[in-house]
């Protein structure tokens, strides 16, 4: 060291060195005081002028137990030692104290150097730290370069065992080698964040889902040294997410193979929702389901209007899809709106196919229509064997009258013979009428101006024979596509029939109420009696063959008729009857068959229209 | 050779003009003979005198012939009355089942309408065992009748035939 530059560095050396040094420092003498202090000794510990070391470092009144200043003064060795104190504002610190003797030209030492670092800071991290990566619930590992583990968390522990020590993917899979796609080993090799999915084995042998982030965590020299290795747990994500995909492949395959047409649309009007059956029902072949659009020409139009807060939009019993060509597709239309905690997520169309009911519907109307042809064969066959018996017997008194000369049985003979040959004009007459039109002629009907007038045209003849013919006609009774003179032929057979009932009895208070009612879907029409009422062994035959109960006056086939015309209307006829106490006929007409039965005869007459 | 009693018969239908040709045809026929309109009304005249044989149409209003058949089946006097039944129902599902169990247990005889008069005479003599007793002398007249009757419905050989019989006998 020479010249003016040695001045300086001996200048730095004594004053700005000990200035700047980032340590605590301070000079003690064998009495403990504090003979200099540089200014972060000063910022640290406060006040140190007149202080002795253990007063302005620790607050203390004398001498540390185990003073290592002391030790120092003693031998003259340099010592480290970890140290807690009272800061200038009172608070307890840590720090380490490196002590260093000054000594003279003896060797003694005379002074001891204490430069002290703070250790306060550095420790509350650490406890953070350890709080940290111990309490972190997600599964955290320290990992050296050979994939050793240095350290495992409290949550590591719990899931794969104390594994401290054991290589990472055996602990993590219980695997013999290294993962083939490692994130860590990504991290060491360029020391950036590293994220994958990752599949493990759980202590207990479950599977362990989980993701996990690799970070370097230390350095030396220019590569990584350990890596920290954070892993989220997802194996309840990922149970739900296997429960959610098995529910909803449940409910896809339900769609899929549903016999009905099932159609959803999402909020927005888009559809989501287009199943085979759907598809098949509008004769919709691309793979792509039609637009918003293209679908409002398919389905009844009140299936796109707004929602007024029912659940069940709207429910057809029977409606006309346009499917793609062109045909008309009869189908059971209901619409539901898809909700999910109040809000709408959509609207889904529910189509049950009407084609093959409809043709059913059809063949079992023809079947009956069959059975009532052979049963009005075997009938007629009676009817006629009847009429043969009157005559036979008519024309044996009339032979034995003349050969006697007996007048009155020739008379008697004649007359018989007279009765049946009337009533073989009656049946001719009435068996055309019988086998006439065997479709009805449906119009717009009212079926209590139909009753009312067939009241009014027998009221005085039943008020005659002393019979009282009433009227039931309630006003909720609506119109319905009815052949109003076929109706009419069975109303007025009905209550001629139960005129006849009740003048059989032979006394007064005869009584016929003739009514309509509504009865669920069906529209029904009854004709009561108070008369003699029908033996049970009638009851189930008057409907299927020729009958007469009136002696000569019938020919059978009244009710044979209105039978007939009410098969024609899609309906049936019941009886109720108690032998001495009267019966009532019920004519019964299910108005979805007479819809039905309208439309078909619609569509046939616009056949005929066709050159 | 004693003088037999009358035998009775009583005719059940509810035809009015079928009760009188039955009733004529039987009464020509030397026969005793009551009528009833339905089942009820005959049992009642069953109960007051016992007929002899009962003549019965099956399908009638109020009681029908197989329910009067049953009640008559349960008294053990009158189930011996034999009875022949007249129906056209013989065959359709109105008088089938009543018909069957009639016949298979009951009196097995019976006629189908329309009857003829000497047929129906005769299954009522069958039934009373009157077979070839008692037959009135046929008058000319009656011979004549029932000629002219297998006449009408001969054909031409039987006709043939029988005219040579004739022819035979006058030489």
């Amino acid at each position: 060291m020479n010249g003016i530059l040695d001045k300086e560095l001996e200048n730095y050396l004594g004053r700005s060195l000990f200035e700047l040094v980032p340590f605590n420092v301070s000079v003690i003498d064998r009495e403990f005081r504090v003979l200099a202090a540089n200014t972060n000794f000063e910022e640290y510990f406060g006040e140190w002028r007149g202080r002795c070391c253990y007063d302005a470092c620790k607050g203390a009144t004398g001498p540390c137990l185990n003073c290592q200043a002391l030790a120092t003064f003693d031998d003259g060795r340099v010592r480290v030692s970890d140290e807690s104190g009272v800061d200038r504002h009172g608070r307890t610190c840590h720090y380490v104290v490196h002590l260093a003797p000054v000594k003279d030209a003896d060797g003694r030492v005379q002074y001891v150097i204490e430069m002290t670092t703070d250790l306060t800071e550095t420790r509350r991290w650490r406890r953070e730290y350890d709080l940290f990566f111990e309490r972190v619930p997600c599964y955290g590992s320290v990992i050296d370069r050979s994939f050793r583990i240095v350290r495992g968390n409290e949550k590591f522990r719990q899931a794969f065992g104390e594994a401290e020590g054991e290589f990472c993917y055996e602990a993590y899979k219980r695997r013999k080698k290294p993962c083939s796609h490692c994130p860590a080993a990504l991290t060491f090799s360029d020391g950036a964040e590293h994220v994958s999915d990752q599949v493990g084995v759980h202590q207990d042998g479950t599977p362990a889902y989980y993701v996990v982030t690799t970070s370097a965590l230390s350095r030396s020299g220019r590569s990584v040294a350990h890596v920290i290795e954070m892993a989220s747990d997802i194996t309840k994500v990922h149970e739900l997410e296997t429960e959610l995909k098995r529910a909803q492949d449940f409910y896809e395959s339900l769609v899929r193979n549903a016999a009905s047409g099932i159609l959803a649309l999402d909020a927005a009007g888009e559809i989501r929702i287009m199943n085979p059956a759907s598809r098949a029902l509008l004769n919709w072949e691309p793979r792509r389901p039609p637009t918003a659009e293209r679908l409002r020409t398919m389905l009844p139009p009140d299936f796109f209007g707004e929602t007024k807060g029912n659940e069940i939009l709207m429910n057809l019993p029977e409606v006309s899809l346009h499917a793609v060509g062109g045909g008309d597709v009869p189908v059971r239309f209901s619409a539901v709106e898809l909700r999910s905690h109040g809000a709408s997520l959509g609207r889904a169309a529910l189509m049950e196919d009407l084609r093959e009911v409809k043709r059913l519907e059809h063949e079992r109307l023809e079947a009956e229509r069959l059975v009532a042809v052979g049963q009005t064969v075997a009938g007629l066959a009676h009817t006629i064997k009847n009429l043969l018996m009157g005559l036979e017997g008519g024309m044996y008194m009339v032979d034995t009258g003349i050969r006697r000369s007996d007048a009155e049985r020739i008379v008697n003979g004649w007359e018989i013979l007279q009765r049946n040959f009337e009533k073989t004009t009656a049946l001719v007459k009435d068996f055309l009428s019988f086998a006439k039109g065997r479709l009805p002629e449906l119009s717009p009907t009212e079926p209590n101006t139909l009753v009312r007038n067939i009241v009014e045209l027998y009221h005085d003849a039943a008020a005659k024979q002393g019979v009282e013919l009433v009227l039931e006609a309630p006003s909720e009774v609506k119109e319905a596509m009815l052949d109003p003179r076929g109706i009419e032929t069975c109303l007025t057979n009905l209550v001629s029939n139960g005129i006849d009932a009740v003048t059989t009895l032979g006394h007064g208070g005869g009584k016929v109420v003739v009514r309509t009612r509504e009865e669920g879907d069906d529209l029904v029409f009854e004709v009561a009696d108070n008369g003699c009422g029908i033996d049970q062994e009638v009851q189930s035959k008057v409907f299927t063959t020729f009958f007469t109960t009136k002696g000569g006056k019938g020919t059978g086939l009244g009710l044979l008729t209105t039978r007939k015309i009410v098969q024609e209307h899609g309906g049936k006829m019941e009886i109720e009857s108690l032998p001495g106490q009267g019966s009532t006929f019920r004519i019964r007409l299910p108005r979805s068959r007479l819809k039905a039965l309208a439309a078909s005869a619609e569509s046939r007459a616009a056949d005929e229209r066709k050159p | 050779m004693s003088v037999e009693r009358p035998r009775r018969v009583l005719v059940v239908d509810d035809e009015a003009d079928v009760r009188d040709y039955l009733k004529s045809a039987l009464t020509d026929a030397g026969f005793l003979v009551e009528t009833a309109v339905d089942g009820l009304e005959a049992l009642e005249m069953v109960q007051r005198h016992a007929p002899d044989l009962i003549s019965l149409d099956l399908v009638m209003p109020r009681h029908s012939g197989a329910k009067f058949y049953r009640a008559l089946q349960k008294d053990k006097l009158f189930c011996r009355i034999p009875v022949l039944v007249v129906t056209g129902h013989a065959r359709d599902e109105l008088g089938r089942a009543d018909f069957e169990t009639m016949t298979m247990s009951g009196p097995g005889v019976y006629l189908e309408k329309p009857v003829h008069p000497d047929s129906y005479v005769a299954a009522v003599r069958r039934l009373l065992g009157m077979e070839g007793k008692e037959s009135p002398k046929p008058t000319s007249e009656d011979l004549r009748r029932e000629l002219s009757r297998a006449l009408s419905g001969a054909g031409s050989d039987a006709l043939q035939r029988a005219l040579d019989a004739l022819r035979k006998k006058e030489r």
